[in-house]
């Protein structure tokens, strides 16, 4: 008798348990769980779907310049000095900075100048000008800083040619601010200066724009750099030349901000050391080596699968040392502290890793 | 510790990488099984699991890497970790899609998220035996798990009917690519597990546990997408709907999955012993998403 007490009451409980659980599943379906406040889930990267834009304008700000305005859907924001990665037609990946206004959230644009064969070019840009008109649709990946804009009173700005690109932006911006700027703008003649009036229009009221054109007044006198206060920021994006020039012209210790456009070479480099602060040793990366096959010879069990700066299994949080970062993956927040060695390097001597 | 023997079938072993994969979303409609809202959505619940579930999967088994004595089966795990990255990636980034069309799974994602980033997560225990229990209690879980993905996997790389019935090919690449991987790399888990415990009562236990959240998590996932799918009036996920389509052979069929049960309960299970390498190995080779999307 006692059993049957038992087995009453619990299918009693059992019962009311159901009709309890069913009534609140119906009026609220996904009771009775908790949630993250800030759910992480469907707000990811996008890092395994292609983006797409689509080439709605072209124009020509200057001789042998095309200017690109590419429209998608949900494009990330940018800030000044950002740049994308346009995928061309022939898979060929070339990455271009943003010159328009970071305000506006469905449209890109970039400007390029064709480079021939015969100047170094390697037929990214001539892809650009002869393929790339209004109605074509490619992939883009990105957008990416590397030459952020910093908060500043002040800034000194130094382009020549096209790499005004990444400037323009920072020149709006800096005059929205309200901050004390100017801008050393070089190139071969006027006529290949792409966005000169509005520049000088910008750079007006305050006598801010110095425009060097070459064929009228030969180099830029860059005298004025040593003068420059240690604290106030200098940009500087360019041909090589240039930007060596203007790490020269400035005071020692002072190091300009530069933006530089190489191949986008996905193996080897220079060599450098990398540090292992934990560990306490050091070990040389070669030339034709990856971070991650140097360390490994001297931590075993290193965590690491594709090998090719898309997974993030690799990742290893940076101490010291200047990062240049080839992966496809992280944020540039991620990017700040730490790097995929699998496939990224060091952009100066030394890097110290958290091992 | 372990007191079975269970068999791997060598032949199955493969090198795991991770595929660095790319799925275009833009024409895939909301109803990607044309017609069918309650096989759509019954799948789209991966989709709602998988983006945390597999992060979970990758923070657990970082912790146990350094309790791994056998080099082959480390190069495994960390493979194994590599693939589940990105499989949680590619889920994840479906969400987004079916927002823009309407039906946003943020309520439900961020109940799984909680469930095992807190529920499951790493807890506040003493070191030594009460930490390592609560790993060995989650490996043991993500082993039982895994049967399941594997089962998944193995039926929708075989899975004619959705072909028939002329399911979106991008999904189904997702699905069949995913599926692939999880076949491929299907020993994993439980190698991990029966080499760090591999006790039975264990392996009982959180399969009980794993089973029982899959089937609760499964359902209140179709029921939230069938309730809230904005182009359904009256929106309604039962069971019998299940059996009839699995019988059809949209969905695993119930047969199949009760079948399933018992196969993972034996003494002599491995995993090595269900699906087909052979066959993943070649949808891999020829899925256009794990091929540079085209």
């Amino acid at each position: 008798m006692p059993r049957f007490t038992t087995v009453a009451l619990v299918a009693g409980a059992a019962l009311l348990v159901r009709r309890a659980v069913r009534s609140r599943m119906t009026t609220a379906p996904l009771w009775p769980m908790p949630a993250l406040d800030e759910p992480v889930s469907g707000y990811g990267r996008g890092s395994t779907v292609p983006r797409k834009v689509l080439v709605t304008s072209r124009a020509e700000p200057a001789d042998g310049v095309v200017e690109l305005r590419l429209e998608g859907d949900g494009l990330p924001a940018w800030r000044p000095g950002a740049h994308i990665d346009l995928v061309l037609p022939s898979g060929l990946v070339r990455q271009y900075s943003l010159c328009g206004d970071p305000a506006d959230p469905a449209t890109y644009t970039v400007a390029t100048r064709l480079i021939e064969t015969g100047q170094g070019g390697r037929g990214g840009s001539r892809e650009v000008h002869e393929q790339l008109h209004e109605g074509v649709e490619i992939e883009i990946r990105g957008p990416r800083n590397r030459f952020p804009l910093v908060d500043s009173p002040a800034y000194v700005f130094v382009a020549g040619g096209i790499g005004i690109t990444p400037v323009l932006p920072m020149l709006r911006a800096a005059e929205a601010a309200g901050a004390d700027w100017r801008l050393v703008y070089c190139g071969r003649s006027r006529a290949t200066m792409p966005y000169l009036a509005e520049i000088e229009a910008l750079g007006r009221a305050g006598d801010r724009v110095t425009v060097v054109a070459e064929d009228e007044s030969g180099r830029p006198d860059l005298g004025f750099l040593a003068d420059v206060p240690a604290g106030t920021p200098v940009y500087c994006c360019g041909p090589d030349g240039l930007m060596d020039a203007v790490t020269a012209a400035l005071p020692d210790g002072v190091a300009p901000r530069l933006e530089r456009f190489s191949a986008a070479a996905t193996t080897g480099g220079t060599a450098f050391d990398v540090e292992l602060r934990r560990t306490g040793r050091t070990v040389r990366v070669a030339a034709d080596q990856s971070v991650l096959a140097a360390v490994r010879e001297e931590v075993p069990g290193l965590m690491y699968s594709c090998r090719q700066g898309f997974c993030g299994t690799c990742r290893q949080r940076v101490l010291e040392g200047e990062i240049d970062h080839r992966d496809e993956l992280l944020t540039d927040a991620e990017r700040d502290d730490s790097m995929l060695i699998c496939v990224s390097r060091c952009a100066g001597k030394r890097l110290v890793l958290d091992l | 510790m372990s007191n079975t023997q269970p068999a791997p079938v060598a032949s199955e072993h493969v090198e795991l990488k991770a595929r660095k994969v790319s799925f275009d979303w833009a024409e895939t409609p909301l109803h990607w099984v044309p017609g069918d809202p309650f096989t759509t959505h019954t799948i789209n619940v991966l989709h709602l699991l998988l983006p945390a579930g597999e992060r979970w999967f990758v923070h657990v088994y970082k912790q146990a890497l350094p309790y791994i004595t056998d080099d082959r089966l480390r190069a495994d795990v960390i493979g194994f970790i590599g693939q589940e990255a990105v499989h949680s990636q590619a889920h994840d980034d479906v969400l987004p899609h079916l927002r823009e069309q309407g039906l946003d799974p943020t309520p439900y994602t961020a109940q799984v998220d909680w469930f095992f980033e807190k529920l499951l997560g790493d807890r506040t225990l003493p070191p030594g035996r009460p930490r390592r229990w609560w790993l060995m209690e989650r490996v043991a879980m993500i082993a039982a798990i895994e049967h399941y993905t594997a089962f998944l996997g193995n039926w929708v790389l075989n899975a004619d009917e959705l072909d028939r019935v002329g399911a979106d090919p991008t999904m189904l690449d997702l699905l069949r690519w995913h599926g692939a991987e999880e076949v491929e790399h299907r020993s994993v888990a439980f190698e991990l597990f029966t080499h760090l415990d591999g006790g039975y009562r264990r392996r009982a236990r959180t399969w009980a546990l794993a089973f029982s959240a899959l089937v609760f998590l499964w359902q209140r996932g179709v029921r939230f997408f069938m309730e809230n799918d904005p182009t359904l009036l009256d929106g309604k996920a039962s069971f019998g709907q299940f059996v009839r389509k699995g019988r059809q052979g949209v969905l695993p069929s119930t047969p199949d999955m009760l079948r399933s049960i018992p196969r993972y309960l034996s003494r002599a299970y491995h995993p090595s012993q269900e699906g087909d390498t052979a066959q993943a190995m070649a949808y891999l080779a020829s899925s256009p998403g794990a091929n540079g999307g085209h």
